[in-house]
Formats: C-alpha cells, structure tokens, sequence
C-alpha cells in the first residue's frame, strides 16, 4: 500500500467544527480557523485526560444505576420497586424474551461494551501501541454509533411513568436510579467525544 | 495583525479528521463523497447540497415533529380514565426531586435537540435558496456541529414501541397518532443527517457557482 502522509508531518490542523485546513504557527502562538473562527489545535487538548476522567465517572455511576430501582409502580396487587436488571429478568420469566433482549442490549451490552472499548483505546494510546490500527479506528467509530441507544431504557421508564397514572389501581413513578442511569448514558458518550481518534495513529511508526 | 490570529494560506488538500492522513484535493459530482483510504471516514464531499431538497426535508421534519408533540403517542382508558404519553408528557413525569435530572437530559436530547437541529436548517437553506449567507452563519454551522450527536428522536420512537408491547400484556393500549409522525419524523431526520449539513460550509459563498 502507498505510505500516506499525514497532516501533523506537513505542518497542518483541521478545524474540530468545521473540518478547514490550517496552517501551523509558531510554537506557543494560538491559530484561529479562518473559515469559523474557533482555536484550532493539532489535536484535542486534554484529550486523554478528559476521556479517562469521563469514563471513571460512568462506570463509577453505573454502579448506583444498578443497585437503586429506576421506577417504583404501585396497584391492587401491592407495590414494587425494580432495578435495570429486575425488568429484564421480568419481561424474560412473563416470555417477552424478544424485549428481555432488547433492554439487555441497550442497558448492560451497550455501556459495558462502551467502558470495555474506550478503555481499551486509552490503554493502547497511551503505550503507544501500533497494534491493530485499523480494528481500533473501527472500534471508536462504532463506539459513537452506540452510543445514545443507552437511552432506550430511560425513555421507556419515562412513558411507562406518564402512562401509568390510575391512582390506586396501578401508578408508577421514576426511581433514583434512572438519574444514575442517564448520567452513565451521558458520561460515556462524553468519554467517546473526548477521545480524539488520530491518537490511535500516532504512535511512532505511523501512517497507514 | 495580532499574534494570536495568524491564519497561514494552506495547499488545497483535504485532511481526514479521523486519522490525520493528507489527501490532495479532488473533483467530487453531485452526490458524491470521498472516503479515507486508511480508516474509511468521510473526508470530503461534494460542496453543493441539494438546497430545495434539504428544504423540502426539513420543513416536512418541522411539521412532523409539531403533529408527533400535539397528539398522543400512545394512549390507554382504564375505568372511564385515559392517560396519554407522548415525548412532552413522558419528560413531565420525570419532573419533580432527583429525578428532574434526567428530565432536563430528555428535554434536550428528545425535543430541544432535534428541533433546534431542524430550525436551524429551515433559516439557513432559506437564506442559501435566494443566493444569500444567513446571519450568524458561522454560529449557526458551528452549533449543528455540536447538535448532533445529542438528537435522538429514534430512540423515543423505539421506546415508545416497548412500552406499547410491555404495557399491552395486562392494559388496554392503543398507539396514537403521534406513534406514526414519530416514525416519518424519524425517518425525514436521517434523511436530513445524510446530507450532513456539517459539510455545508461551502454554501458561505453562495454566489459562486
């Protein structure tokens, strides 16, 4: 394959917003994007500190989501209170398994994928590692396409909340640990756009 | 001109953002992208969007979204009572103590979002349609930018569908109007993400040709 050239070898930045080419200034000297206006840099500041910090506090927070129930319902037949992972079991033991599957997938595969794979992108960069490039560039963009489908569980807690509301015959209400939840969801995707994905090339030996 | 604002003429290349590699530039047709040879992202696309197209999508995603916010998604009558959800009600009853938290993050990420997204689209097509640079173009771009990533109507759509097939088991349940202008929403707000309007930057010069 042709060796390509990259952008940091010939003195040049992209725009974060708004993808503009510009060229390096002298060292200390602050570029502005001709086109928006922004600060450009070579690569985003902070990048591995901020996304290290971000993914702590989701698996930190995931932990409370878990424990505390995200909704209490109430009816005739009593009240009860139920974690994530008390619906999924629910929905599977009353033979909804397809939907079982489903808020599986969103709540417990999708985070915990999430925690997994921009751990594992922090580790490699930060030891430099040039193994499996092309598989990691892969990994984080399919990190950025799950990402907000975490949401799924908190808007099904949100409807089912508004919808149930017949008093004493049966109600529910949102539990704290949907906070906890939400927080997560929002933690990680912040993790993921922390993460500046031209790290994983630039190890020494680089290019493609 | 002061230090901090040197703006250094460049080659006209294109620059993956995802990996850095340079690629000169070249001619794209109408419709057409160009992806990174090392890590397939889009680099470049062809500069003129498809104005009264993207119009037409996003005026039609505006009236969508106002049918999908004003009638109820899902309904159910039990005993002479009905209650109704759709994306404003479901965020109402997060409301009130800790819980409002996650209140304020479906505020944003189910209808400010996604609105803001097509309001934006809707004033600078409307400028770009007569040959003319929208005030606050550059904000206005810059903030699509950033919008992105946090408009997710689809997922309200896919909930709402969970909750009809969990609450239908032992409740009454019917799917309102506003299932179906979620689900065309849905659908006009992808269509309206493919053309990228992040890549519109060119139409600052929309005197040329």
């Amino acid at each position: 394959m042709m060796q390509s050239v990259r952008a940091v070898d010939l003195g040049l930045m992209t725009c974060r917003v708004c993808a503009q080419v510009v060229g390096r200034a002298m060292v200390g000297a602050e570029v502005r994007c001709a086109r928006c206006h922004r600060v450009v840099t070579a690569r985003m500041t902070g990048s591995m500190e901020k996304s290290l910090a971000w993914l702590i506090a989701g698996i930190i927070l995931y932990i409370p989501a878990n424990i505390l129930p995200v909704m209490h319902t109430s009816s005739v037949r009593g009240n009860s209170d139920s974690t994530i992972i008390g619906g999924i079991l629910e929905f599977w033991d009353t033979g909804s398994w397809d939907i079982a599957a489903l808020i599986f997938l969103a709540s417990v595969a999708v985070p915990v994928t999430k925690f997994l794979a921009i751990g594992l992108l922090l580790w490699t960069v930060r030891w430099h590692s040039t193994w499996a490039r092309h598989e990691r560039a892969k990994l984080y963009k399919f990190v950025e396409f799950i990402g907000y489908w975490s949401m799924l569980d908190v808007v099904v807690v949100a409807i089912t909340c508004s919808l149930l509301q017949f008093k004493a015959l049966a109600s529910a209400e949102p539990g704290l640990g949907i906070v906890f939840f939400c927080s997560v969801v929002v933690s990680t995707m912040m993790a993921a756009r922390s993460f500046d994905p031209r790290l994983i090339w630039d190890a020494p030996g680089g290019g493609a | 001109m002061a230090e901090s604002k040197i703006e250094t003429l460049v080659p006209p290349v294109n620059v993956c953002r995802e990996c850095d590699t340079v690629y000169t530039e070249v001619e794209l047709r109408r419709g057409e992208l160009a992806r990174c040879r090392n890590c397939h992202a889009v680099v470049a696309r062809h500069p003129h969007a498809d104005i009264d197209k993207a119009l037409a999508i996003a005026i039609s995603c505006a009236i969508l979204f106002l049918i999908a916010n004003l009638t109820p998604v899902i309904g159910i009558e039990v005993a002479g009572t009905r209650t109704e959800a759709n994306i404003w009600k479901a965020v109402l009853s997060m409301g009130g103590g800790w819980t409002t938290l996650s209140a304020a993050v479906l505020v944003v990420t189910m209808l400010l979002a996604p609105l803001l997204q097509v309001l934006l689209v809707i004033w600078l097509l409307s400028f770009a349609r007569f040959e003319r640079r929208s005030p606050g173009f550059t904000q206005v771009l810059a903030l699509l930018h950033e919008l992105r990533p946090w408009s997710m109507t689809e997922v309200f759509l896919l909930g709402s569908l969970v909750a009809i097939v969990k609450l239908s088991n032992f409740l009454p349940i019917n799917a309102g109007p506003g299932v179906w202008a979620l689900g065309a929403l849905t659908i006009m707000l992808a269509m309206l993400g493919r053309l990228d309007p992040s890549s519109w930057w060119a139409l600052e010069h929309p005197e040329k040709p």
